[in-house]
């Protein structure tokens, strides 16, 4: 059944020169960078390797808060809760290490230990409805910028534009985080509860997106 | 059995997936429908939707960032 | 020379390597590892959005507006990060990286194409979408990556509250889409 649908078949060309110019031109990008601070050339590499990963695997963020209300299906609502558990593994070992060592600060809290507040909620609930119209998050933009996408080229000018008016508006915003939690759970829990609730939430998400898929697809897959 | 075909070039993400949902609910058995693609992730949404479905699926890439999923409407 | 790159883009193996998607398990394998390294390197996880107010600060600088003197930029290390510029940004650099690291996938798997914009409807979604976006990450403090998968990752509940609102969001964003966007 391959055959007859298919009606017009465009002459192919492989894009490969192409793609061996990009790493010539970004070998000499990361000379350059390394010879004025290592860690930007290393901020580099890692970028590459995050854009090179998200565009080969289709990874999708908004996928996995938006197609369950579509379809149903829940496949990459699951790989977000896999990748989860597993940075957990990844991130539980170094900050525990550091805790050991007696560190003031745990590595990576000042950024990620978020204040749950009015602000928060606002946010999250606008970047949800943001990232479905616009068909792509902050890092799903970024990489179909790369794929070539006009539409996403604009969606990113008025990302930077929207975070701008953002930060000028967080003066009035950071009020509203005074007094309101952040919660680190090994504060709360110890490090073995925090480890148990982490678990239990990871596992409880993932079997209610299974759930989920099969009562609104009748698939498990 | 009937063909049809779907242009979706230039659509976004889940714009290719919604269409293809809607068109197949109007659609018979064995009736086979086309949907035309550029975005990299719809190629490997819409046939996983249309696999979990239980249709049958090709993916045909025609072009350079071009595909045609080729879906047969089988219940 | 045409004929043998042609060539190499259809050998099974190379497609194997550099053509077929992955699974989205293996991309999210991937992913966590990288951010785990992310974290040992840089002492953050990994986030893309905190750059963005910095990528409008320097844009209007180019046209003659200052905003550093904005209270939100009066941090230490914002004003360290506006002086400095994009090159000297290690999360600007890394972003910018994500978009030639896609480039760099689409380009071994000869799947690039420039797609143009298609209806008007695209741009006015582009734009209201974005802005969203935007704003909400800055309340936020953070988009799916920083405030969900590294926030979570790192044990706060913030990154739990924030993937809530997400769904909440997703479910009205799904709604609008069907009715206005499609």
């Amino acid at each position: 059944m391959s055959e007859k649908g298919v009606s017009k078949r465009k002459a192919k060309v492989s894009q490969i020169p192409y793609a061996i110019v990009l790493i010539v031109a970004l070998g000499a990008f990361i000379n350059f960078l390394y010879s004025k601070n290592p860690n930007i050339a290393v901020a580099l590499i890692f970028g590459l390797g995050f854009g090179y990963i998200l565009q080969r695997s289709r990874f999708c963020f908004t996928a996995a808060f938006r197609d369950l209300w579509l379809t149903g299906s829940t496949s990459l609502t699951r790989a977000v809760i896999l990748a989860i558990a597993l940075a957990t593994v990844g991130f539980t070992v170094i900050k525990f290490k550091a805790f050991l060592a007696g560190a003031e600060v745990i590595p990576g809290n000042a950024h990620s230990i978020g204040a749950i507040g009015i602000p928060l909620i606002l946010g999250g609930i606008m970047f949800g409805i943001g990232m479905v119209i616009a068909g792509g998050c902050a890092s799903g933009t970024l990489m179909r910028v790369g794929e070539g996408f006009t539409m996403q080229m604009i969606s990113l000018v008025f990302f930077v534009a929207g975070s701008l008016w953002g930060v000028h508006d967080m003066t009035f915003w950071s009020k509203l985080n005074v007094g309101v939690p952040r919660i680190f759970l090994p504060d709360t829990f110890g490090w073995a509860g925090a480890l148990l609730i982490q678990a239990l939430l990871l596992l409880g998400t993932y079997l209610a997106a299974i759930w989920w898929q099969k009562k609104k697809m009748g698939s498990t897959e | 059995m009937k063909e049809y075909r779907l242009d979706c070039l230039g659509e976004a993400c889940p714009i290719p997936l919604i269409k293809a949902e809607k068109k197949m609910e109007t659609m018979a058995v064995s009736d086979v429908l086309i949907v035309m693609i550029d975005h990299s992730c719809a190629m490997k949404n819409v046939p996983e939707w249309a696999r979990k479905q239980g249709h049958n699926v090709d993916i045909e890439e025609v072009g350079d960032g071009e595909w045609e999923v080729i879906i047969e409407k089988v219940k | 020379m045409k004929q043998f790159f042609l060539r190499i883009s259809e050998n099974e193996i190379y497609q194997r390597l550099f053509k077929n998607p992955f699974t989205y398990v293996g991309g999210a394998v991937m992913l966590a590892m990288l951010n785990t390294l992310t974290l040992a390197f840089t002492g953050n996880g990994w986030g893309v959005t905190g750059a963005f107010g910095y990528w409008g600060a320097w844009t209007l600088k180019l046209v003659g507006i200052d905003v550093s003197t904005w209270a939100s930029f009066a941090s230490e290390s914002a004003q360290k990060t506006l002086a400095g510029g994009f090159l000297a940004d290690g999360v600007s650099v890394r972003n910018l990286g994500i978009i030639l690291g896609a480039l760099l996938a689409t380009l071994l798997a000869s799947q690039f194409k420039f797609k143009k914009i298609k209806s008007v409807r695209q741009v006015v979604a582009a734009v209201i979408g974005g802005l969203l976006m935007g704003y909400g990450a800055r309340l936020a403090g953070g988009c799916n990556v920083g405030a969900l998968f590294s926030a979570t990752a790192s044990l706060s509940v913030s990154g739990w509250v924030f993937a809530a609102c997400l769904l909440v969001g997703g479910y009205i964003g799904s709604k609008l889409l069907v009715k206005f966007f499609m």
